[in-house]
């Protein structure tokens, strides 16, 4: 007899032990893809903050330029920098051939000219001098600068030649290779060409989505939610939109794209590939989302606290309103973080509506063609050179980052709320 | 107020009936409630005291399934008629509930949630002499008065029970309501309730459900016996606990069973 109860304790301790190891090697699992996850995208994507420059000498020789000795600002701005440009390319080895000039001239990203021209704008005086300026080295050279070029690959499969390595090899000799931080990754808008491509368009792109998104779900959906839970009766009607609100949160993206594309691109004719039309697509993903999270919440507040109110002789809107809503804010808060948090990463719907265009113009508004940021990851990781790789894991930390410092703002809001209450 | 020796009739329920759903909850209930007298309402558990409470001020219509039928005259006034107001109602009609339930604010704003809504200061110097005598009469002024602006839900259970009755008499109400206020207190705290429920008879009518003999006797005049969700019998407390006419009565208030 008491063997037997002792047999049982010791199993009840080992199916104990059995299952915390369980959880805990699930939870090390978790952590571990989690950290082989962040390992990969950082060291990938970290060098995308750096550029690399060329320091090429340029002679600001007014004559080639058609200026005379004192222009004005607009003689400046229109002036023809070609030349100066090309010149001062060529010059970094004065025997090239028309060949290897030509060469010369594609080791720098084709901003060249304007880079050049933005040196004498800011320095006037500078015009008859020549001087250092920074050039954006083109994304090969950039590549082989930052270590992730296979050099020793034969020439022609290669997009870099012998000829241009030789060279930028003497430059980094010289010291005229210097790599910076790369601000025009955040300034620039979107590019064929991956050294001066920059996620301006998809950042300002996703910016606008959400808060199209947070404009029309929240009030809809607190709305709706404030009603069912508070005012609606309870009968088979209302049943039966509890359990569609259910489906909506169910229905795959895509799904939503498609309707925003038959509905909002073709019978309201909203101007496609914008933020505007992205947003309300989304906002129809998110609605159900924090429709669900405003009901929980509004549910967890005691119902005692509603008795109170209403034996006090308030009304049911002013109960709602003074003390159920106020009180459900925090939780609907963080489930609207999530909606839009789960919105800010939707990459289907939006390329059904056209977000998935090439935009190189930064949007001022939501009625401006833009990208968003996933799409951008995704417009990236189709592109073959070489020089997206990095951009497309810079562009996953850009995300990340937004995702977390939402994450964090819920997370301030909430703390506040509940000091308030507590 | 007595007129001509008999106290005037506050409150009269007749032939009440209370359905949730398909269950009945109250048979037939006829019972007045004597002006400015404590009332107490005892019986069994799940006998029909806190539906019966909640009929007096309708908060049984909160309860979907909840059905209430017959007369409820308050101040010669059906207040189960259609034409009643209920925010009106439940401004004259306080209510104390068994668990304290303060709303999640500050003191002063748990005391001004009332007059607030019903219009009742006009001042901000007024809306304070409202919380400080509701304050006061609950007893609790003297231990609260410098931590106003803290969260009511700070309190002891029994500082936020006072809070509550100091909440319910804020807007000046006819009648309050009790539901087991000293249920979730010591012997302390319930002494300075009862106490304050003695003082507090002066002006208002009050009706206060307990499950304690004792305190029914301490601090009820009337006292109404249920069981099954009748009344079996009501009357004076004195002769209630002295000798109760039905044998159900006696065997309660003995403890023979309940
Ligand atoms: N919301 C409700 N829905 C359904 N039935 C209810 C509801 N509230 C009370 N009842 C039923 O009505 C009857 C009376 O309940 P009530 O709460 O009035 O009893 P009580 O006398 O206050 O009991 P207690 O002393 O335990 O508080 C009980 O049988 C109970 O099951
Ligand atoms: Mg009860």
């Amino acid at each position: 007899m008491n063997k037997n109860k002792e047999k049982l304790l010791a199993k009840r301790y080992s199916s104990e032990k059995r299952f915390q190891f369980l959880g805990k090697s699930a939870i090390f699992m978790a952590l571990l893809f989690l950290a082989i996850f962040i390992f990969k995208i950082f060291s990938t994507g970290y060098t995308a903050f750096q550029k690399t420059w060329l320091i090429v000498p340029v002679n600001f020789d007014a004559e080639t330029m058609y200026l005379d000795a004192n222009p004005s600002k607009e003689d400046l701005e229109d002036a023809d920098y070609f030349e100066i440009s090309l010149q001062s390319m060529f010059n970094l080895d004065k025997n090239a051939n028309e060949k290897q000039q030509n060469e010369l001239k594609k080791m720098v990203s084709y901003f060249f000219e304007r880079e050049i021209k933005q040196e004498l704008i800011n320095d006037p005086s500078l015009l008859g001098k020549t001087k250092d300026v920074y050039i954006t080295a083109s994304d090969d050279l950039d590549q082989v600068f930052k270590g992730n070029y296979p050099r020793d690959l034969p020439e022609n499969q290669r997009r870099v030649t012998d000829y241009q390595l030789k060279i930028f090899d003497q430059l980094v000799e010289q010291g005229k290779v210097e790599s910076k931080f790369n601000l025009s990754f955040f300034t620039y808008p979107d590019s064929r060409e991956a050294e001066l491509a920059g996620i301006a368009s998809s950042f300002m792109g996703s910016i606008f989505s959400i808060l199209v998104c947070l404009a029309i779900a929240f009030p809809v959906a607190v709305l709706a939610a404030i009603y069912l839970e508070e005012f609606a009766p309870k009968n088979r009607f209302t049943d039966f939109i509890e359990v569609n609100i259910n489906n909506l949160a169910a229905v795959p993206s895509i799904v939503f794209g498609l309707l925003g594309l038959g509905i909002l691109l073709a019978v309201f004719q909203l101007p496609r590939s914008t933020p505007l039309v992205g947003g309300i697509t989304l906002s129809l993903m998110t609605l159900p989302t924090i429709i669900i999270a405003c009901r929980a919440s509004l549910k967890a507040v005691p119902p005692s606290i509603r008795e109170a109110a209403l034996a006090m002789g308030a009304s049911r809107m002013q109960t709602t309103m003074h003390h159920t809503v106020p009180l459900s804010m925090p939780g609907t808060l963080s489930g609207t973080i999530i909606g839009l948090a789960q919105a800010l990463g939707e990459t289907a719907p939006l390329i059904l509506i056209g977000m998935v265009a090439f935009v190189n113009t930064i949007p001022g508004s939501p009625m401006d063609p833009a990208a968003s940021l996933p799409v951008q990851i995704y417009i990236w990781a189709e592109s073959a050179e070489r020089g997206f790789v990095e951009k497309v894991s810079a562009c996953i930390m850009v995300l990340l980052g937004f995702l977390i410092v939402m994450n964090l703002f819920a997370q301030i809001i909430r703390h506040k709320f509940e000091k308030k209450w507590s | 107020m007595k007129k001509n020796g008999v106290n005037m009739i506050k409150i009269s329920a007749k032939n009440v009936d209370v359905f949730y759903g398909k269950k009945q909850a109250l048979f037939n209930i006829n019972l007045e409630i004597e002006e400015n007298q404590v009332t107490a309402l005892i019986g069994p558990s799940g006998c029909g005291k806190s539906t019966f409470l909640r009929c007096l001020n309708r908060m049984n219509d909160v309860i979907d399934i909840c059905k209430v039928q017959g007369e409820i005259v308050i101040n010669d006034f059906n207040i189960n008629d259609k034409g009643c107001d209920v925010v009106r109602l439940r401004e004259k009609i306080g209510m104390v509930f068994q668990k304290p339930n303060p709303f999640p604010k500050t003191l002063y704003e748990n005391i001004s949630y009332g007059p607030t809504i019903h219009g009742m200061a006009q001042s901000k110097q007024e809306m304070d002499e409202i919380v400080e005598t509701s304050l006061k009469k609950a007893a609790l002024w003297e231990e609260v008065k410098d931590r106003l602006h803290e969260p009511g839900t700070g309190l002891s259970g029994g500082q936020q029970q006072r809070l509550c009755i100091a909440r319910a008499i804020s807007v000046q109400p006819e009648v309050i309501l009790m539901d087991e206020p000293c249920s979730a207190l010591d012997p302390i705290a319930t002494a300075q309730i009862e106490e304050l429920i003695d003082e507090l008879k002066k002006e208002h009518t009050i009706i206060i459900v307990t499950h304690s003999m004792a305190q029914a006797a301490r601090v009820s005049q009337n006292t109404g016996f249920f069981h099954l969700g009748e009344l079996i019998e009501h009357g004076s407390t004195d002769k209630i606990f002295k000798n109760p006419e039905n044998n159900k009565t006696q065997d309660y208030i003995t403890g023979r069973f309940g």
